[in-house]
C-alpha cells in the first residue's frame, strides 16, 4: 500500500533523512519510533507530500508522491493523518470539521456527510460533542475528534504523527484505544509514537530511525526482544524504564 | 472669549454639512475599507507566494505606499486616473472622472498596502498545522485558504482592521486638498463664506472626535468578545 | 497618450525667477525635514512625559493622560492644524492673538507644534506599551534599592523601554516625514506643496510628482538604515536585536 524506495531529503545543506526505504502492506500496522530529531514526523509527512523529498520514491496505492504530475489534493483526500496538535479548525464546530472537507474535496451532499459524521462521531465515542466547537473539547476529545476527520474521508490508509505526544497523561488511553479498534478493524496504519505499549499491541512490524536513517526494520516482537543494533537497543533500555 | 460664539451659523449649516458633507466622508470611508481589504489581502497572498515574481512586486507596491505621504498619493491619482480610464477604455482624450471616483481609487489603493500588512500578519499568526491539516484532507491552496487560513485570520485581525477603518475615516479629510466636500470640506467653506473659522472648525473637530471615540470604544469592546478560543 | 513628457524641466528656472525647479523641491524637502524633526522632538518630549505618566501608580495622573491621548488621537490632523492656525489666534486675547497672526513663518511654527501633539500622543502609547512590558520586578528592585520613582524610571525602566520601543518609534518618525505633507493646506512650502506648485506652474504633472514621490522613498531607505545602525549600538547584548557571539567557556 505504501511504499518507500532510497527516499533522501535535505534542509538547505543538511540531510535530514538518508536513504529511507521501507514499506507498509495493507493492513498493516507499522510503529516508526527513535529519538528527536530522528527524522521520523518528516519521513511521514513525506508520504503524503506535505513535505517535499529530493530523492528516491515513495508510492501510495501505486501512486507516486514525489511525481509533478501526481494530483496531490486528490490523493491526499484518500489518506487519512493525525497530527501532534490535533490540528482541528477552531472557527468550526465538530461538526463542521468532519463535514467540510467531506463536502468541499469528496463533493458529498450535505446529508450524507452530516450522517457519517455522526456515526463516526459515535465510533470515537463524542456524539454529544457534535455541536461543541474544539476550544470547548479537552485535549483527548480534540484528538478523536481530529480522528474522526480523519475517517471521515474513508481513506485507503492512516498515518499518524506523534498523535498523543501533546495529550495529559490521563488521556492518552483514551485515544490509543480509538487507534487500537481501528488497527484491529483492518485499517493501513503508520504510526510515529512512543508508546510503546501500543506497538507491542497491534504493531504488526516496528521500524526505528536515529540521525536520518532507517536503523531496524523488524516484526514486533523481534524489535522487543532481540534489538539488533546497538543504537535501538539504547533507546529502548531508555523508554522502557517507565 | 467665547462672547461672539455664533451657534447659529452651526445650525443653520447642519443639513449642508451632513447630507453633502457628512455622506460623502461616510460612503468613501465605508467603501473603500471594503475595496482596501479586498485588495490588501490579495496582495498580502501574494507577498507571502514562494514565487519571488509574485511577491516581490506585491512588497515593492506596499513599501512605496508606505513612503509616500497620502496627500501626495490623493494629488498622483487625481491626475493619473483619467489617463489610466483612458488607456482601459481606448478612448481618444483622458476621461473625466467625478470626485468621489477619484478619491475611492485613491484611498481603495493606498489602504491596501495597509491592510496588506495587517493580513500578513494576520495570516502568519495561524498555525503551520492548520494549513498542513487542511491539505492532508485534500483540500487544494484556494480551499484552504478559503476555508480555513483566511477565516481565522480575518477574525483575529478584526479589531485592527476596524481601528485602520478608523484612520481611513480620519484621512478622508484630506481630499480637502482637492476641494472637494467632505464633512471638513463642507465645513470650510461654510466657515469661509460666513467668516466663522472658529465656530466651524471646532464643531468639525467636535464630531470627528465623538465619531472617531465611540468606533474606537466599540472596537475595544469587540476585542474582548471575540477571540477565537484554540 | 497625449501628454508631453519633457524630464528637462527640472534644470528650468521657476517662475519665482531665482531657483530651477529641482532647487525649489530641495528648498521644499528641506522645510519637510526641518519640520519633521522639530515636531518629532517636541513629540518625543512630551510623548515620553504622558507616557511615563499613564504608568504611575496615582489613578488621576493616569486620566488625565488618557484624556490627552484620546483628544489627540480621535481628531484628524489636519483638523488640528486648522484649530491652531485658525482658531488659536482668535481665542487668544487680542495682542496675543494679532502676534501669532503676524509672524513670519506662522505655517512653519504652526505645523512643527500642531505635528509635534497629534505625534505625542502616539508616542505616548508606545512609551507606555514599552514600560508596561517590562517585568514589573525591574520597578520593584529599581524602589527596594531605595531609589526613587523618577530615578528608577530614569536609570532603570525607560533604558530598557526606549530600546524595546526603537521599532515603532521609528515607524513614528517615518510618519512624522510623511504628515508633514499636511502642512501645506496651511501655507508651509514643504516637498509636496512644492511639488503641487510646480505642477500648477510647468504642467508637467508626472515628472514634478515622480520626483516628490522618488525624494520621499530615498528619505525613508536613509531614515531606515540610520535607525537601524541606531538599534544596534543600542542593543543590550544578549537580549534585544543583534547582541554579540555567546562566549565559549
Amino acid at each position: 500500500m505504501i511504499t518507500l524506495s532510497q527516499v533522501s531529503k535535505w534542509y538547505q545543506d543538511f540531510q535530514v533523512l538518508k536513504d529511507c526505504s521501507t514499506e507498509v502492506a495493507k493492513g498493516e500496522v507499522v510503529v516508526v519510533c527513535g529519538p528527536s530529531g530522528s527524522g521520523k514526523s518528516t519521513l511521514i509527512k513525506c508520504v503524503n507530500g506535505l513535505e517535499p523529498f529530493q530523492k528516491g520514491e515513495i508510492k501510495v496505492a501505486g501512486i507516486p508522491v514525489g511525481d509533478r504530475k501526481t494530483d496531490l489534493p486528490k490523493l491526499r483526500a484518500r489518506i487519512g493523518m493525525v497530527f501532534q496538535h490535533f490540528e482541528l479548525f477552531p472557527h468550526l464546530s465538530v461538526m463542521r470539521n468532519l463535514v467540510l472537507a467531506q463536502i468541499k474535496v469528496l463533493g458529498r451532499g450535505k446529508e450524507e456527510s452530516v450522517e457519517r459524521g455522526m456515526r463516526l462521531l459515535e465510533r470515537v465515542g463524542l456524539r454529544e460533542q457534535a455541536d461543541k466547537f474544539p476550544g470547548q473539547l479537552s485535549g483527548g476529545q480534540q484528538q478523536r475528534v481530529a480522528i474522526a476527520r480523519a475517517l471521515a474521508m474513508d481513506p485507503i490508509a492512516m498515518l499518524f504523527d506523534e498523535p498523543t505526544s501533546a495529550l495529559d497523561p490521563e488521556m492518552i488511553n483514551e485515544v490509543l484505544d480509538v487507534m487500537v479498534a481501528l488497527a484491529k478493524d483492518g485499517m493501513t496504519m503508520m504510526v510515529v509514537t512512543h508508546e510503546m505499549g501500543f506497538a507491542r499491541k497491534v504493531a504488526h512490524r516496528v521500524v526505528f530511525m536515529d540521525r536520518g536513517e532507517i536503523v531496524e526494520d523488524a516484526a514486533t516482537a523481534d524489535f522487543f526482544t532481540q534489538p539488533r543494533s546497538d543504537r535501538a537497543q539504547i533507546f529502548l533500555s531508555k523508554i522502557l524504564q517507565h | 472669549m467665547f462672547a461672539n460664539f455664533d451657534f447659529d451659523v452651526i445650525i443653520r449649516s447642519l443639513p449642508y454639512l451632513f447630507y453633502d458633507g457628512m455622506t460623502f466622508t461616510l460612503m468613501l470611508t465605508a467603501m473603500a475599507t471594503v475595496g482596501g481589504i479586498i485588495v490588501g489581502t490579495l496582495l498580502a497572498l501574494m507577498r507571502l507566494s514562494s514565487m519571488r515574481l509574485i511577491s516581490l512586486p506585491a512588497a515593492g507596491y506596499v513599501n512605496l505606499m508606505r513612503s509616500v505621504p497620502l496627500v501626495l498619493m490623493i494629488f498622483w491619482f487625481y491626475f493619473l486616473v483619467p489617463f489610466i480610464g483612458q488607456w482601459i477604455t481606448g478612448a481618444a482624450r483622458p476621461i473625466q472622472v467625478g470626485a468621489f471616483m477619484s478619491s475611492l481609487v485613491t484611498f481603495t489603493l493606498f489602504e491596501a498596502a495597509y491592510y496588506c500588512e495587517i493580513m500578513r500578519a494576520g495570516i502568519q499568526s495561524i498555525p503551520r498545522g492548520q494549513m498542513a491539516a487542511a491539505q492532508a484532507l485534500g483540500m487544494t491552496y484556494a480551499q484552504t485558504m478559503g476555508y480555513v487560513v483566511l477565516p481565522q485570520a480575518f477574525r483575529n485581525m478584526l479589531p485592527v482592521l476596524l481601528t485602520q477603518t478608523i484612520i481611513l475615516f480620519q484621512d478622508t479629510s484630506l481630499v480637502y486638498v482637492l476641494s472637494i466636500t467632505d464633512f471638513l470640506g463642507a465645513a470650510s467653506k461654510v466657515a469661509q463664506r460666513d467668516g466663522r473659522l472658529v465656530e466651524m472648525y471646532l464643531f468639525a473637530a467636535v464630531v470627528y472626535f465623538i465619531i472617531s471615540f465611540v468606533a474606537s470604544q466599540l472596537v475595544r469592546r469587540l476585542q474582548s468578545r471575540i477571540a477565537i478560543v484554540r | 497618450m497625449n501628454y508631453n513628457w519633457n524630464w528637462s524641466i527640472f534644470f528650468e528656472t521657476s517662475p519665482d525667477g531665482v531657483h530651477t525647479y529641482l532647487e525649489t523641491l530641495l528648498l521644499g524637502t528641506g522645510w519637510t525635514l526641518m519640520t519633521a524633526l522639530a515636531a518629532w522632538c517636541l513629540a518625543l518630549l512630551l510623548g515620553s512625559l504622558v507616557g511615563v505618566v499613564r504608568t504611575m501608580p496615582y489613578p488621576w495622573p493616569v486620566r488625565l493622560g488618557q484624556a490627552y491621548v484620546e483628544l489627540f488621537r480621535n481628531i484628524p490632523l489636519l483638523v488640528q492644524m486648522f484649530l491652531w492656525y485658525f482658531v488659536l489666534p482668535e481665542l487668544l486675547p487680542a495682542a496675543a492673538g494679532d502676534w501669532l497672526k503676524q509672524l513670519p513663518d506662522a505655517s512653519f511654527y504652526t505645523a512643527v507644534v500642531a505635528l509635534g501633539f497629534y505625534t505625542s500622543a502616539r508616542v505616548a502609547e508606545q512609551v507606555r506599551a514599552g514600560i508596561l512590558s517590562l517585568a514589573r520586578g525591574q520597578r520593584f528592585a529599581a524602589l527596594a534599592l531605595g531609589l526613587t520613582l523618577p530615578q528608577a524610571y530614569l536609570y532603570v525602566l525607560l533604558p530598557m523601554a526606549y530600546r524595546i520601543i526603537l521599532p515603532p518609534l521609528t515607524s513614528e518618525f517615518l510618519n512624522v516625514i510623511k504628515n508633514s505633507a499636511v502642512a501645506l493646506t496651511i501655507g508651509l512650502m514643504e516637498l509636496t506643496a512644492r511639488a503641487r506648485a510646480m505642477q500648477e506652474m510647468s504642467f508637467q504633472v508626472f515628472e514634478a510628482f515622480t520626483a516628490a514621490t522618488v525624494i520621499y522613498i530615498l528619505i525613508n531607505i536613509a531614515v531606515t538604515f540610520a535607525m537601524r545602525w541606531v538599534e544596534r549600538r543600542a542593543a543590550v547584548p544578549g537580549l534585544i536585536g543583534a547582541a554579540a557571539p555567546a562566549a565559549t567557556h
